[in-house]
């Protein structure tokens, strides 16, 4: 069984809430942190009894610094103190009214490693885990971190995910579709439950044509969860990769998690998933990235000497490739990927 | 071409992010030629880059050297650049958008800074928000901006405060480029060392002075990218060879170079001195990030498909960078967006007429047909005067500019012939109204009949082919309203061209190109300009559009 490491990047003010060696589930937290609220002005000058033009001489703190509830922020020199109600960041001092701006720590808050696995390394900015299973990495995605088990819903990856494939089993799912979907398909993904979708392709005009009416229902209080969509191949009516897809299929069922902002979709306890080589070689299985063939798989037959001349006229090295849907065509060498399945695999 | 049997060679290199490309330079008959070119992803790797060069060699050399030219490769002098491999991130914290934050960002773009993120106080954010953003970011430096000079702003001190909250102790360094008056208290926020006061890039509310900034910022961004051999970085060695072939030629030389990810500029007047910019994410990759780049490419080029599916090719070349356009519709698409990516480098202007204007990167310089590059260079650059176009087809430029001073004098020399493509002559003007003639243009050529007046009308782009190696001498007489750029003295300008792969290029098209309204009338006016520039013409007869 293969096994990744997946970074859970931490802001600034995050307090770890695990161990190195401990293991996690997806919604368990693994640190916690007091956001920034809105600021409040709390008095220097008035309290010393001093001009606020000389009450910044009797600052204890620097701006920037975060201090403790009852922590001292100005002292006069009688020792007469003013301190901060509540944790908070000092942020600078105005000289003309005599006040401190500070903006107070909210209410604690979970940070999530939305994987399973097993602390690996602490660090002040990070949490590695060690996630035993294998990783896919997309070529784009959006949307925040999801987990779910995984539904294959299309019969082919070039087939189009379409909405009536989303029904009640999909609820809290990882949809993988085909060569696209709709806008109208991922919102009723979205409306019926479903925790992502994972993607060949998909157009821009639909991707945004979903955000568009996700940002609507945003503005009017329309709540839900989370929702994630990773692009494994690129823009456009692109199939998956068949390989890719029948990785996928053999793990129907298990449990995921998909990360629409990194592009990566995390299958545990997973052998490892066909990968791709970017100089490809006579004999190997290929997939096209550029259109015509973006997202066919193939053989590469034969490699042209020199350089070829394609239809757009751009001169490059070339293979024949004969496709898996019938079509054959010479393809600059540039716009293949070679797969390969991992021994064992 | 033949490479003598006791030929040296050297190797010139330049990696970009996403292909590299090398030419070998050997002698030839007693002179230094470029004997064998490749280009390929980068990811591809060094053996592949060399088996391609080693197959040209064999091709075109002195069969005695067959199965040595792994061992001459080997022992070859090598010379190269490369982009660095990751853009340096930046954030910028100011005042206010309009004023400290776009002259700070700016700046830091154009010392090849990608800025991830811009806060300001008037973004629409709350302080909370703010704050939060700011301490998620992971970035190698950030940049504080914000007051005048003179005054003592509580704002600016705030910006800087921001960021002192949002840094962690021993985290990058912090650049102070605000109110002078501040920099000794902002430097008090952090620890010893992390900030560095800079000059203000508005010092007053008159205007910008951000060479300072800029300056700081380019050295910043070598040490944070690549402190080992800065000489090699090709945003350091690309204006050092164009500084000295500006200095050999006594041109003012402008260089664009758009790849895959990156995209530099570099202004070299004739004395040799250079300021160049550096736009991380200005290469075809960040094609996709211009705002509404898709209607824009299909408003400029009749080729390019429906706006979709232009989206999503913007999309594809981000996602995939070392790819190629494989239909017509992907290639134009692609070129009319290296002709966006161009007008946004030179958006602030070149300060004056230019003597040469010089393409690189592989979308330009590896153009399937020269008059493509040089559609990209004058619908992107708008030279307005009177112009030599070419393009760094063997990508050496940078790899030259590596090397010491002397050496790039030397090379520059060595290599006249295969250093640069010319594509000809470009004469722009500016002004005119529609449809009557802008300039009248009379072609002279040693030995040959004057070829003229050729009348160039409002909107219209002529080409007179003249091929390379030739010169002509130009008579140009613009209407009234229409300008080349300089001081007019009189009626008429004369010029020389010097001739290449396209010929001279008379674009009365105006600056910038004027479109017309209706869409079906655009595409035909578009459509008449690449047919223009593409027509092959039998010499001395001009091609009109």
């Amino acid at each position: 069984m293969s096994s990744v490491i997946h970074t859970v990047r931490l802001p600034v003010g995050s307090m770890p809430a695990v161990k190195v060696g401990a293991r996690v589930q997806p919604e368990d937290v693994l640190a916690t942190r007091r956001p920034p609220t809105d600021g409040v002005t709390l008095q220097v000058a008035a309290p010393l009894r001093l001009p606020a033009s000389e009450a910044s001489e009797c600052l204890m703190v620097r701006a920037g610094a975060t201090l403790k509830r009852g922590e001292v922020i100005a002292r006069d020199a009688a020792g007469h103190e003013v301190i901060v109600p509540e944790a908070c960041l000092f942020l600078g001092y105005d000289p003309d009214h005599g006040t401190a701006l500070l903006s107070p720590l909210g209410e604690e808050e979970p940070i999530l490693g939305h994987v399973r696995g097993k602390v690996a390394r602490l660090a002040p900015s990070a949490i590695d885990v060690r996630v035993a299973g294998a990783v896919l990495v997309g070529v784009a995605g959006s949307g925040a971190a999801v987990h779910g088990r995984l539904r294959v819903s299309v019969d082919d990856a070039t087939d189009e995910l379409r909405a009536g494939a989303i029904d009640s089993d999909a609820t809290g799912r990882i949809v993988v579709g085909g060569s696209r979907a709709s806008a109208e398909t991922l919102t009723r993904a979205r409306a019926m439950g479903v925790a992502g979708v994972v993607l060949g392709g998909v157009l821009d005009k639909d991707l945004r044509d979903f955000e568009a009416t996700q940002k609507r229902r945003r503005e009017v209080g329309g709540g839900g969860g989370d929702f994630s969509i990773v692009l494994l191949e690129g823009y456009g009516k692109i199939g998956m990769d068949p390989g890719v897809f029948g990785w996928l299929r053999g793990h129907d069922g298990k449990m995921v998690s998909l990360f629409g902002d990194t592009a990566r979709l995390y299958v545990y306890d997973a052998d490892e998933p066909p990968t791709r080589r970017l100089l490809a070689t006579p004999g190997d299985r290929v997939v096209g990235t550029r259109r015509p063939y973006a997202g066919a798989g193939g053989r590469l037959v034969r490699i042209l000497a020199g350089q070829h001349v394609v239809s757009s006229g751009v001169s490059a090295r070339a293979g024949l490739v004969r496709f898996e849907d019938g079509r054959t065509g010479i393809v600059p060498l540039a716009n293949l990927e070679a797969t390969e399945v991992p021994a064992g695999g | 071409m033949t490479v003598a049997i006791d030929t040296e060679l050297a190797l010139l290199v330049d990696t970009g992010t996403a292909w590299t490309k090398a030419g070998v330079i050997g002698r030839v008959r007693g002179r230094w030629r470029l004997v064998a070119h490749a280009a390929q992803p980068t990811a591809w790797g060094e053996e592949e880059l060399m088996r391609r060069l080693v197959e040209q060699l064999a091709a075109s050399s002195d069969p005695r050297l067959t199965g040595r030219f792994n061992e001459l490769l080997a022992r070859a002098t090598r010379v190269e650049c490369r982009t660095p491999p990751r853009a340096a991130r930046l954030a910028v914290v100011a005042v206010s958008r309009e004023l400290s934050g776009s002259a700070a960002r700016r700046a830091a773009e154009a010392a090849g800074w990608h800025v991830t993120e811009m806060v300001t106080f008037d973004d629409g954010r709350t302080l909370a928000e703010r704050v939060a953003l700011l301490q998620s970011l992971e970035v190698d430096a950030w940049l504080v901006a914000g007051g005048f000079d003179d005054a003592r702003s509580a704002r600016a001190l705030e910006a800087a405060a921001l960021v002192a909250a949002a840094r962690r102790p021993g985290g990058p360094p912090v650049v102070w480029a605000g109110s002078s008056e501040l920099a000794q208290e902002v430097r008090g926020l952090f620890e010893k060392g992390a900030a560095t006061a800079v000059a203000n890039p508005r010092p007053d509310a008159r205007g910008e002075e951000p060479a300072g900034l800029r300056t700081h910022l380019q050295a910043l961004l070598r040490q944070t990218v690549g402190p080992e051999d800065e000489e090699r970085l090709t945003p350091v060695a690309l204006p050092r060879a164009i500084g000295a072939l500006a200095a050999a030629t006594g041109f003012r030389v402008l260089a664009v170079d758009v790849g895959a990810t990156t995209a530099m500029r570099v202004l070299a007047e004739p004395d040799g001195t250079t300021e160049s910019r550096v736009h991380a994410r200005g290469g075809l990759a960040g094609a996709t990030l211009l705002p509404g780049a898709p209607g824009r490419v299909v408003r400029i080029d009749v080729d390019a498909g429906d706006e979709a599916a232009v989206a999503d090719l913007l999309h594809n070349l981000h996602a995939r960078p070392a790819s190629l356009p494989q239909t017509v519709e992907e290639l134009a698409a692609t070129h009319a967006a290296a002709r966006l990516l161009l007008g946004s480098l030179v958006e602030d202007g070149t300060g004056g007429s230019l003597d040469l204007l010089i393409g690189a990167g592989r979308v330009i310089a590896a153009a399937p047909h020269p008059a493509q590059a040089m559609r990209m260079l004058l619908d992107g650059v708008r030279p307005v005067g009177v112009t030599q176009i070419a393009v760094d087809g063997g990508a050496l430029l940078g790899p030259l500019g590596s090397l010491t001073d002397a050496e790039i004098s030397e090379g520059l020399a060595l290599l006249a012939d295969d250093l640069l493509i010319p594509l000809g002559t470009a004469v722009v003007c500016r002004g005119g109204e529609a449809g009557r003639v802008a300039m009248r243009v009379t072609v002279h050529r040693a030995g040959w009949p004057a070829h003229g007046p050729v009348e160039v009308r409002t909107g219209q782009v002529q080409v007179v082919p003249l091929p390379r190696g030739q010169e002509a001498e130009l008579t140009i007489e613009p209407a009234n309203g229409v300008t080349l750029g300089g001081v007019r003295r009189s009626p008429r300008i004369t010029a020389t061209a010097t001739g290449g792969t396209v010929g001279v290029v008379l674009d009365a098209r105006g600056v910038p190109i004027g479109l017309p309204r209706r869409a079906d009338d655009r595409r035909a006016v578009v459509a008449g300009w690449r047919d223009a520039l593409m027509r092959e013409a039998p010499p001395g007869a001009e091609r009109v559009a």
